[in-house]
């Protein structure tokens, strides 16, 4: 639910010395990214986008940072970031498994395929193996409803799924 | 470039193609590549290498050509031979292939019936070169006339004929709503600015969906081209491509497409030695469905979180950045380019009375040929389901098809012999919508499918308005009340009553469309809402007199 602000004030913020949005990363981000937007806010999502990219997700520290850097409210940072399903607000695993969860791949059986996922890696939608290897989410459709049920391991799409083939793939990652 | 010169290339590059004797086309958009389609391509060419047909030989890796469930898909055009598609084609049958451009003997086992009424029965316009030519290659997409209508229209009409082509066609939005797109245009090009936008809306987020993505994964010049001719018309400076990041494929092909559209000038600063100048780049999505919706659309590109204002003001007159915009579906836009290249009167000859042109759907769900086709607009469901569709599969019964989405509605079989068109599906109490087909036998449930779509709805409102915030979760709840057998005629009343307040209260077509899989589901299902309330309470003869 898009509305729900998942972090909020009464939680401590961890931080660290060091940055998250390094000298590095500014510097590729005003070159790349800045130049193309009409003024610094309308670069929030590329920007989140990136900073997530480098770090693996999002942490609060981090939106503050970014806040700073595009002279916004870090209060606008989190709103927006809240917003996006595709920003992580905590650590996800090495693989982020999406199952399609939409009418299609429903109707072809995609329960028995996260019952499976489920029983093999002992995690529900929305948590992280203990090893850190596998984070386990539902998703919206997929565009790929032809050949249901379908699923995406970090970028690569699988489909056709069965029982069987979802194992070998779980299986076949280091 | 002079629109003749343009021809002259494409000529020459057609000559080209002709002088090569044999054609092999392997499919490698989404679903045929997640076979590893790719690595089929390479093997063929290796084992062509092997049988010394490579040099005489042509293999191109293409877009979709349709029947995905049957992929990977691969034709192949032998010197003197009919062209053969042949299906499921794995790496192993890479030196058969080869084999059959040598001798000219088809593989028999994988040939793949084109004759059949799935291929037979459709016309393409927004598909025509899909499955034809190689996306990543913008001579291909030149070779088939592409950028013609472009080069034509800048140096040879002026802005307001190619708006009169495309308001003679009678072209409707396809993104959902139907709204005229020659009106659309007209709005924007009376607003007077010196900055306006053009934005292709590519958020595709419906479930059961996928011609956009299609669309863009094998002929993505088609919508740069269509979105200039779209600035051309309407005095637009700048565009952008809103795509959804869950589509790789698309936005890796719509890079490279801008890139060589831009090195060849159809793209930035004094196309083709005109005056006109306009240049496309690309945004993001990040996951939320409700900015495909047009005003979160714009929230989201200026970094906002994405959630709809009211209207008016229209985008035409105040939209990204403040400025006019106009905002176009991918299939849309992909109409643009022929209309102008053949005229708005061809398009308007295909087609239904209010409904011009075809469309492009996506068939999933329990039907024989899952995929995507393309057909004249006014073709009857029954021809789609059955005919192309192939019909259900496993022997079962045929119950419902779901079109539009969470938007739209489920209809049963007496609608079957409809005309689809936008006006015929809004009566039958569903819509268009983006062109999803989801067939549904007799092993669905329709409450379970009314509580589908309502979930989806809940979880992807954005919140800012109370009557689908709220809305939607209270009837998930009764929804899922009546589906666990708990439900009372209370609870179905109460259900019936949110329908009617929350489509009319809520700010955007995310809430105010949320009820409908319930209404249409409520309006040629209610016996399955009242057997699972309690047999007691079912009047005589309910089914039936839903079902007149
Ligand atoms: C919740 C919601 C989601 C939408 N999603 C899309 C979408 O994914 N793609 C699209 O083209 N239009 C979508 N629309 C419709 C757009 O608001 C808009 O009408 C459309 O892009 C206009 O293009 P057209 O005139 O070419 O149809 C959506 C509308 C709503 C209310
Ligand atoms: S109808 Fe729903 S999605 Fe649309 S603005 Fe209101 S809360 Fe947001
Ligand atoms: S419903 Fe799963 S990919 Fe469309
Ligand atoms: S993806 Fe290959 S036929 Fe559709």
């Amino acid at each position: 639910m898009a509305w729900i602000t998942k972090n909020s004030g009464t939680m401590a913020i961890e931080t660290r010395e060091e940055p998250y949005l390094d000298d590095e990363l500014k510097a590729e981000i005003e070159a790349n990214i800045i130049p193309r937007y009409p003024d610094r806010r309308a670069a929030t999502l590329p920007t989140l986008h990136a900073v997530q990219h480098k770090v693996g997700w999002l942490p609060t520290q981090a939106l503050k940072e970014i806040a700073d850097f595009l002279g916004s409210a870090p209060s606008e940072v989190m709103d927006t970031a809240t917003f996006y399903e595709e920003y992580w607000l905590k650590p996800k695993g090495k693989y982020v498994i999406w199952l399609c969860q939409s009418i299609s791949c429903e109707l072809m059986g995609r329960d028995t395929i996260m019952s499976k996922i489920k029983a093999k890696l002992n995690i529900e939608p929305g948590e992280t193996t203990e090893d850190g290897k596998f984070t386990l989410m539902n998703v919206e459709c997929l565009g790929s409803c032809g050949t249901a049920p379908c699923g995406l391991v970090n970028e690569k799409l699988h489909e056709n799924m069965t029982v069987d083939n979802i194992d070998q793939i779980l299986d076949s990652l280091e | 470039m002079t629109p003749d010169e343009l021809m002259d290339v494409a000529q020459g590059l057609q000559e080209k193609d002709a002088s090569i004797p044999n054609h092999v086309r392997v499919c490698t958009a989404a679903s045929c590549l997640s076979l590893k389609s790719d690595e089929l391509a390479k093997q063929i060419k290796a084992e062509l290498k092997e049988v010394g047909k490579d040099k005489d030989t042509k293999v191109r890796c293409v877009g979709c050509m349709g029947l995905c469930s049957a992929g990977p898909l691969v034709s192949v055009e032998a010197e003197d031979q009919k062209p053969v598609m042949y299906q499921k084609v794995t790496v192993e049958n890479a030196p058969q292939i080869a084999e059959s451009v040598a001798s000219g003997k088809k593989v028999k086992d994988l040939v793949c019936d084109t004759d059949s009424p799935f291929f037979a029965r459709q016309q393409k316009i927004v598909l025509e070169n899909s499955g034809i030519i190689d996306a990543d290659d913008i001579n291909d997409y030149i070779a088939n006339d592409g950028y013609q209508a472009l080069m034509t229209a800048i140096s040879e009409m002026q802005p307001n004929e190619v708006l009169d082509e495309i308001t003679k066609s009678g072209l409707r939005g396809r993104g959902g709503a139907g709204f005229p797109t020659g009106l659309k245009w007209n709005m924007l090009a009376k607003t007077p600015s010196d900055t306006k936008y053009i934005i292709c809306n590519a958020d595709e987020g419906d479930p059961g969906a996928f011609m956009d993505r299609a669309i863009l994964e094998s002929d993505p010049h088609r919508i740069l081209e269509g979105m200039a001719l779209a600035a051309y018309a309407t005095g637009a400076t700048e565009g952008f491509i809103y795509v959804r990041a869950e589509y790789p494929l698309a936005i890796k092909r719509l890079k490279t497409a801008i890139r060589l559209a831009t090195k060849n000038n159809f793209l930035g600063s004094n196309i083709g030695g005109t005056k006109f100048s306009f240049s496309i780049d690309i945004r993001l999505g990040a996951g939320a469905f409700v900015c495909g919706e047009e005003t979160a659309l714009i929230a989201s590109i200026e970094g906002k979180r994405g959630q709809p204002r009211p209207r008016p003001p229209f985008p035409a007159e105040k939209g990204l950045w403040g400025q006019p915009t106009s905002i176009n579906n991918v299939e849309t836009l992909a109409n643009v380019a022929p209309i102008v290249r053949k005229g708005g009167e061809w398009f308007a000859s295909i087609g239904t009375n209010k409904s011009k042109g075809t469309k492009v759907f996506a068939l999933a769900g329990k039907i024989n040929n899952t995929g995507l086709i393309e057909v004249p607009m006014g073709l009857s469901l029954r021809e789609i389901v059955f005919d192309i569709g192939g019909g259900i599969p496993d022997g079962q019964e045929f119950k419902a098809v779901q079109t539009g989405g969470p938007s739209g509605g489920c209809l049963p079989e007496e609608h079957l012999d409809m005309g689809v068109d936008y006006d015929s599906l809004r009566t039958a109490g569903s819509i268009m919508g983006s062109g999803g087909m989801i067939v549904m036998d007799k092993t669905s449930n329709m409450v379970d499918v009314a509580r589908f779509f309502m979930e989806f709805c809940m979880s992807e409102s954005c919140g800012k308005c109370i009557p689908c915030r709220v809305g939607t979760y209270q009837m998930h709840e009764l929804l899922n009340r009546i589906a666990e057998g708990e439900g009372t005629m209370e609870d179905l009343a109460k259900l019936e009553e949110l329908c009617e307040v929350v489509a009319n209260t809520s700010l955007c077509g995310l809430g105010q469309t949320s009820p409908n899989p319930v209404r249409s589901t409520l309006r040629y299902f209610r016996h399955e809402y009242l057997e699972l309330i309690d047999g007691k309470h079912i009047p005589a003869g309910a089914g039936q007199e839903v079902a007149s």
